[in-house]
C-alpha cells in the first residue's frame, strides 16, 4: 500500500472544458469561419438521417439541405455573421427548426476560428408564460428586506419556474467550501439546508466556468455522452474548446458525485457578486427533467437580478454594520486631534477602541499601563501574550482567528481571544492595542466527510471517486473565533496611525512644557537671588546708621537706645531670612560636584560651629558611625547643618538636651539618622515640614525662618536621596537621610 | 597730587559715610582714604596718578559700579604695569560663590564681602588695614 495521498486538489487538473463528448439530449457541429463542418458529435445520426462521416470536412449547406429544406442555403452562415459581427448571438439565440414532427432550438456561439450549432430540443418539462412568471417573481423576491429572505424567495420562484424536486441556494466562503443557505423541496426529501459541502466538490476550474456560464444543465446524468469527432489535420486531432458550450458534457467523476446523490437531472445557475462567484442555485431532480434554453434563460434573469439585489443587500447590510464601527473612530480620531491624554481618549469616553471593530475585549498596553476594556485574558496571560507577540511579530499588524493554534499557552483563554488583532504603537516599549474576539465552537454539518476518499483501481493506481455517503458528518472547530474582516483591519491600521501621532505630539507638547518650567524656575531662582541681593544694601544702611548712632551719640537716654536696639535686632533677623532664600535658591542653581565626604570631620566641625553660636553648654552629642557620603561637599554639609541646628535648638531646654548622629549601610544606601529629646513635630505636620517658610505651631518662641529644611530637601532631591522623619511631641525627634552608596543617582 | 592710603571705589553714598566714618576710627584716623563713585572715573584718577609716579597703597573695589564694572576695573588695574602689584580687593555685599571665583580669576588680591553694622565694618577695616597697610610688604 502506497502512502501517496491524492491531492484534492488534483482534480482541478482534470480538462474538463474540452472533453471531448457532449450531452446526449442535442447534438453539435461546429464549422471554421469557411463555414466547413470541423466537428460534430457522433449521435447526430439519431436526431438526423445524416452519418457523421458524409458531413465531417463538408460545407455547412450539406447539412442546411436537410435541416431546413425550404430555406434558402446560407441562411445559417448569414444568422453567424450577423452574431459574429454583433459580437454575441444573445440576440438570435435560440433559432427555432422543425424537422419533421420534431422541434430545435439551434443555439449559436463562437470559440476561437469556429462557429458551435447545437441543437436541443425545444421541447421542456416546463412549459410557462415566461414575461408572467419573471415579473411576478422579480416581485416577490425582492420584497424580502433581509439577504435570507430575499435568498428564500429566489428559492422559491426558481423551483415554481422549473419545476425541480430541490432547489437550493449554495454560499461560498473564503475558503472555497459551500453552505447551503436557502432550500426550498419536496416534502419527502431530506433536508440539505445548513450543510457545508467542502471546496472540493466543485473545483476551482469548474467554478470558472460557472463564471462564464451563468446557467448550466445535466439533462441526465445516466444517458451515455456522445464524442465529438473532427478529422485530422496533418495527421493531428485537437479538442474543441466547449467553454461556451451549453451541450457540454459532465466530467464523469462529477456524474458519479451526483449518481451517488441520487441526482438524475441537475441545472445551477451563478450569482455573482462583484464579479466573483458568490455561490449557485443548485437545483436538482431526482428523474431526468430537460428544461428548454427559454427557461434556462429565464432562470439566468432571475440569478443576474438576485445578483444585482445580492449587491445592494450584501452592502446594505455591510454598511450598517461599519457605519457604527466608522463613527465610532471617527469620534477617537477627533478626539485624539485635540489634546488630553492619549490612553484616556481611546479608553474612557464614549467611544472606546472597542467600539471601532467587532471585537468583545480590547487591550491598550501604554505608558506601563494595562488598560482593559470587554472580555479579555487576564493580566498574566496578557504580559506572557504580550512578550510572544514582541518575539514574533513581523509587522505592524497581526492577526488571526485561531491564536490558540499559533500559541499554545492561549489554549487558557481561547474562550474570550481566539482571534486577536494586534497593532504595534511602540514595538520597544512594547506598547500595542489589542482586540479580542471569542471563540465560536461551531458545529459544521458536513453533507458526507469531507476527506473526499481516494480509490485504488483494479490497476493498483489511486483514483479520486466522489463521496458515496452524504450523512451528515459533524465536526466540531475549537479554537476558532469569526474571521476579522479586511474593513476592521484597515480601522484598527487608521486609528493606529491617529494614534501615534498623538502620543507624538504629546510628547512634543510635554517637552515644550518641561522647557518652560524649567526656565521659569532658572528664572525664580535668578530673581530671588537678585531681589535678595539688593534687599541687603538698605538693609545693611538701616544698621549701620543704627549702631552708629548707637556708638557716638552719648545723649540718647535709654529708651532711645532700646528702641536702636530693636531696629537692629529686626535687621539682624531681615539679613538672615534673606542669606537663607539665598542660600535656598543657590541650591537650584549650584553645579554639583560630587566627591567622597569624610563624614566625621565634617560633623565634628559643624558640631563645634553650634555649641558656640547657639550656646548650648550642656549639651550632650554623641557621634556613633560615620561612614562616608559620596555627594557635593558643600550641600551635604548645609544638609548636616541645618539638621544639627534643628537638633540642638530645639532640644535646648530638655535637661540635658541630648542630640545623637550616626550612620549605617542598609541594602546599598547610606541612611544617617540624627536624633534629638527636643518638641518634636506634630504628626500633622509631617508632611508640611520641608515647605519654604513653614514653621510649626509649637517653635513659635524658637528663632528660625522656616528655610532650613526647604533647603535639606532640596539639597537631598538633588542628590536623588530621600529623608523621612519620626517625631514624638515632647519626646523627640529624628531625622533620616539616604543616600545611594554608589554613583550619584542622578538620570 | 598725593596718592592715598587707600583708594576706595564705590557708588552707595550711605556705605562711603559708613566707611569713612569707620575709618577715622581706626589707625588714630590716620588712613588716607580716597573714594571714587565711577569705574572710568576711578580709571583716570589712577592714570594720573601713575604719570605722577605715585600710587594708592590699597584699592578696594566694589563690584556694581556705574561707568566701569569692578570687574573691569580690577582688570584694566592688573593689566596696567604700575599698577599691577598694587593690592586691590573686591568689597561686595555679594557672598555669592560665583562672584568670588570670578573675582579672583581677575586677578583680584582678596574677595570680602561687605559685613552687616557700623561695629563689624569697624572691625573689618581695621583688620584689613592691619594686614594690608601695616603687615605686608609690597613690591
Amino acid at each position: 500500500m502506497s502512502d501517496y495521498k491524492v491531492d484534492l486538489t488534483n482534480c482541478d487538473k482534470e480538462p474538463i472544458h474540452i472533453p471531448g463528448k457532449v450531452q446526449a439530449h442535442g447534438f453539435l457541429v461546429a464549422v471554421d469561419s469557411k463555414c466547413i463542418i470541423t466537428y460534430l458529435s457522433e449521435n447526430i445520426s439519431s436526431f438526423l438521417p445524416l452519418k457523421a462521416k458524409d458531413l465531417l470536412g463538408n460545407d455547412l449547406k450539406v447539412l442546411e439541405q436537410v435541416l431546413l429544406p425550404g430555406e434558402t442555403p446560407g441562411l445559417i452562415n448569414q444568422m453567424l455573421q450577423l452574431g459574429k459581427h454583433a459580437k454575441n448571438f444573445e440576440t438570435i439565440n435560440p433559432y427555432r427548426i422543425d424537422v419533421g414532427n420534431l422541434s430545435y432550438n439551434l443555439i449559436m456561439s463562437q470559440i476561437a476560428n469556429f462557429y458551435m450549432l447545437e441543437f436541443e430540443p425545444t421541447s421542456s418539462a416546463t412549459e410557462i408564460d415566461i414575461q408572467k412568471t419573471i415579473g411576478r417573481s422579480v416581485t416577490e423576491m425582492l420584497s424580502g428586506k433581509q439577504l435570507k429572505h430575499l435568498l428564500n424567495n429566489a428559492a422559491e420562484q426558481i423551483k415554481t419556474l422549473i419545476g425541480y424536486d430541490r432547489v437550493m441556494i449554495y454560499k461560498f466562503s473564503d475558503d472555497g467550501h459551500g453552505e447551503v443557505v436557502a432550500e426550498v423541496k419536496e416534502d419527502h426529501l431530506d433536508p440539505f439546508l445548513g450543510l457545508h459541502y467542502p471546496a472540493s466538490d466543485i473545483p476551482k476550474q469548474a467554478r470558472e466556468l460557472y463564471k462564464i456560464n451563468l446557467t448550466r444543465i445535466i439533462a441526465d446524468v445516466n444517458a451515455e455522452a456522445s464524442p465529438i469527432l473532427t478529422l485530422p489535420n496533418n495527421g493531428e486531432a485537437h479538442a474543441l474548446d466547449l467553454t461556451h458550450s451549453t451541450l457540454r458534457a459532465v466530467s464523469p467523476i462529477h456524474i458519479q458525485y451526483l449518481k451517488n446523490m441520487g441526482v438524475a437531472s441537475s441545472f445551477s445557475i451563478s450569482l455573482m457578486y462583484r464579479d466573483e462567484l458568490w455561490g449557485l442555485i443548485a437545483c436538482h431532480n431526482y428523474s431526468p427533467r430537460f428544461i428548454n434554453y427559454k427557461a434556462r434563460e429565464a432562470s439566468k434573469l432571475i440569478g443576474q437580478i438576485i445578483s444585482s439585489a445580492l449587491e445592494f443587500k450584501q452592502d446594505e447590510e455591510l454598511l450598517a454594520r461599519s457605519e457604527d464601527y466608522k463613527a465610532a473612530y471617527d469620534s477617537l480620531s477627533r478626539q485624539l486631534r485635540k489634546s488630553g491624554s492619549v490612553s484616556s481618549i481611546i479608553t474612557e469616553q464614549n467611544s472606546t477602541i472597542l467600539d471601532v471593530c467587532d471585537a468583545t475585549g480590547a487591550v491598550l498596553v501604554f505608558e506601563d499601563q494595562v488598560i482593559k476594556l470587554g472580555q479579555t485574558p487576564n493580566d498574566e496571560q496578557l504580559k506572557e501574550l504580550n512578550a510572544w507577540l514582541k518575539r514574533n511579530m513581523q509587522d505592524r499588524v497581526f492577526h488571526t482567528h485561531q491564536l490558540p493554534e499559533l500559541h499554545s499557552q492561549a489554549k487558557e483563554y481561547s474562550d474570550v481571544a481566539s482571534g486577536l488583532l494586534a497593532c504595534t504603537l511602540s514595538k520597544e516599549m512594547g506598547e500595542l492595542m489589542m482586540w479580542f474576539k471569542p471563540e465560536q465552537i461551531t458545529t459544521i454539518n458536513w453533507a458526507g466527510n469531507p476527506d473526499k476518499p481516494a480509490e485504488i483501481d483494479e490497476h493498483g493506481q489511486l483514483i479520486l471517486s466522489p463521496r458515496k455517503s452524504f450523512d451528515v458528518w459533524s465536526q466540531t472547530v475549537k479554537n476558532t473565533s469569526d474571521r476579522w474582516t479586511r474593513e476592521e483591519i484597515a480601522t484598527v491600521l487608521k486609528l493606529r496611525e491617529d494614534v501615534v501621532y498623538a502620543i507624538n505630539r504629546q510628547a512634543n507638547e510635554i517637552r515644550t512644557l518641561n522647557e518652560k518650567l524649567k526656565q521659569a524656575y532658572e528664572e525664580l531662582d535668578t530673581f530671588s537671588f537678585t531681589i535678595s541681593h539688593d534687599l541687603r544694601t538698605p538693609l545693611s544702611t538701616i544698621k549701620n546708621y543704627s549702631e552708629l548712632l548707637l556708638e557716638s551719640n552719648t545723649s540718647l537716654d535709654d529708651d532711645a537706645r532700646r528702641i536702636l536696639k530693636k531696629v537692629i535686632g529686626g535687621a539682624d533677623k531681615l539679613n538672615f531670612l534673606i542669606k537663607e532664600v539665598l542660600n535656598y535658591s543657590r541650591v537650584g542653581r549650584a553645579e554639583m560636584e560630587y566627591t567622597q565626604i569624610d563624614m566625621g570631620k565634617l560633623l565634628k566641625d559643624i558640631k563645634s560651629d553650634l555649641v558656640v553660636a547657639l550656646n548650648v553648654p550642656n549639651l550632650e552629642f554623641s557621634l556613633g558611625d560615620t561612614p562616608p557620603l559620596l555627594g557635593d561637599r558643600t550641600m551635604i554639609a548645609q544638609v548636616f547643618a541645618n539638621l544639627l541646628n534643628n537638633a540642638v535648638k530645639y532640644s535646648a531646654k530638655s535637661n540635658p538636651p541630648t542630640v545623637k548622629v550616626s550612620g549605617k549601610e542598609v541594602n546599598n544606601e547610606i541612611v544617617y539618622e540624627v536624633s534629638d529629646n527636643g518638641v518634636g513635630i506634630d504628626l500633622n505636620y509631617y508632611n508640611r515640614i520641608f515647605d519654604l517658610f513653614k514653621r510649626m505651631d509649637n517653635v513659635r518662641t524658637y528663632e528660625g525662618t522656616g528655610v532650613g529644611l526647604a533647603i535639606v530637601k532640596r539639597i537631598i532631591e538633588k542628590h536623588n536621596a530621600r529623608i523621612w522623619v519620626e517625631s514624638e511631641l515632647g519626646v523627640g525627634t529624628i531625622f533620616y537621610v539616604a543616600f545611594r552608596k554608589s554613583g550619584n543617582g542622578s538620570a | 597730587m598725593g596718592a592715598p592710603d587707600i583708594l576706595y571705589i564705590e557708588d552707595n553714598e550711605d556705605f562711603i559715610d559708613v566707611v569713612e566714618r569707620a575709618i577715622g576710627q581706626i589707625n588714630g584716623g590716620k588712613t588716607k582714604l580716597h573714594v571714587i563713585e565711577d569705574g572710568t572715573l576711578a580709571l583716570n584718577t589712577l592714570d594720573t596718578l601713575v604719570e605722577n609716579k605715585v600710587k594708592p597703597r590699597l584699592i578696594l573695589i566694589d563690584l556694581n559700579l556705574p561707568g566701569l564694572s569692578g570687574l573691569d576695573l580690577l582688570r584694566k588695574i592688573k593689566e596696567t604695569p604700575a599698577l599691577r602689584y598694587v593690592p586691590a580687593l573686591i568689597f561686595s555685599t555679594s557672598d555669592n560663590p560665583v562672584d568670588i571665583r570670578t573675582s579672583l580669576e581677575y586677578g583680584a588680591n582678596a574677595f570680602v564681602t561687605k559685613p552687616m553694622g557700623y561695629n563689624n565694618v569697624v572691625k573689618c577695616l581695621n583688620s584689613i588695614s592691619d594686614f594690608w597697610l601695616n603687615t605686608i610688604s609690597v613690591a
